[in-house]
């Protein structure tokens, strides 16, 4: 299981990527998350919405009031420019940190 | 099935966002919890658990509450601004205040006037002051993450409006006043430049790199990096 610090660390890049591959709103962001990660990283309503605030402000996604086919209001995020531009170096570092960590784990069981 | 709408208001009553901020953050988490209640519903959750299970994603709404808030507060300046702009204007506009205040009150500059060049002044506490600006560039910059380049280039920043305006005046008033002596035009560019370019410009640059190479080893010191 993973622990909560490597989580927050790791729940932007999984909200961007997320996004990356289609407009979402929040619900179905928690939810998609949960699926594809086979329930390792799990967003309640009280800590996906402050993250998604904050990626607003940083100009990461942009979010719309839509409605759903059964007459829900419902706000729907998409990836902006800026947002697209930082998932890439994101990844890349994250890969990079997994990467040494996956080395010193090896060099601990040798 | 709960009023949600009704229920998040309450909850968060204190929220206090922009105008119509407020509202928007509430029917949307109204609309989240509302969804995730239908959805247990769906599969079959009793009722009770239901609303059980619905409220046990927000364990502490005054928390909620604070964090919302604080997205609002956040520093939008994008990186360019807080790395390179910010710090390059104000050690701009506190060398010159400085440069001013020097002219205005003293002490007396230094006056040079070498054998067939133009005289040189030299505000000689202004330049003793400019390493501590251009190492408040470095520092401001570095805090900002800036790389040792961008913060020395916002350290040395107050010298390039002197640059600018020395490359620019002095060829336009040889083009447009008559009363300019043409041969002592090539000289004058030299005592300008090295009076309020390069002497200035090597002082930050100094004060800048110093600061620069301190703060980075100590971060270096304290953090771990990778690749």
């Amino acid at each position: 299981m993973i622990g909560p610090g490597v989580k927050r660390g790791t729940a932007e890049i999984a909200i961007l990527s997320i996004l990356h591959a289609s407009s979402l709103h929040g619900y179905e962001i928690a939810r998609r998350i949960e699926h594809q990660t086979r329930g390792k990283l799990r967003f309640t309503l009280a800590s996906l919405y402050p993250l998604l605030y904050r990626m607003e402000k940083r100009g990461w996604v942009r979010g719309t009031w839509q409605i759903s086919q059964n007459g829900r209001r419902r706000r729907s995020y998409r990836l902006t420019a800026a947002g697209e531009k930082q998932l890439s170096p994101l990844r890349q570092e994250w890969s990079e940190l997994f990467r040494a960590l996956r080395h010193l784990a090896k060099g601990a069981h040798a | 099935m709960p009023d949600w709408q009704k229920l998040v208001s309450h909850r968060l009553a204190a929220l206090s966002l922009e105008p119509q901020g407020t509202e928007e953050v509430l029917a949307e988490l109204a609309s989240h919890l509302e969804e995730t209640y239908d959805a247990l519903r769906m599969d079959g959750v009793p009722e009770e658990d239901a609303i059980h299970h619905v409220l046990s994603q927000v364990p502490d709404w005054n928390e909620l509450q604070r964090k919302i808030q604080s997205t609002q507060k956040e520093n939008t300046m994008s990186p360019r601004v807080t790395r390179f702009w910010f710090p390059a204007l104000i050690t701009f506009v506190i060398s010159m205040s400085l440069l001013a205040a020097t002219q205005i009150f003293g002490p007396q500059p230094l006056i040079l006037h070498p054998a067939n060049y133009p005289v040189v002044t030299f505000y000689v506490f202004w330049l003793v002051a400019l390493p501590l600006i251009g190492a408040l560039g470095a520092y401001l910059s570095h805090r900002a993450e800036g790389s040792l380049g961008t913060l020395l280039v916002s350290s040395v920043f107050s010298v390039l409006p002197f640059l600018a305006s020395i490359l620019i005046v002095l060829p336009v008033s040889l083009a447009f006043d008559h009363f300019i002596a043409h041969n002592m035009a090539p000289m004058a560019l030299v005592t300008a430049l090295f009076g309020w370019v390069l002497a200035p410009g090597t002082a930050l640059f100094a004060g800048g790199l110093l600061a620069g190479l301190l703060l980075s080893s100590r971060s270096t010191s304290r953090g771990v990096t990778t690749g």
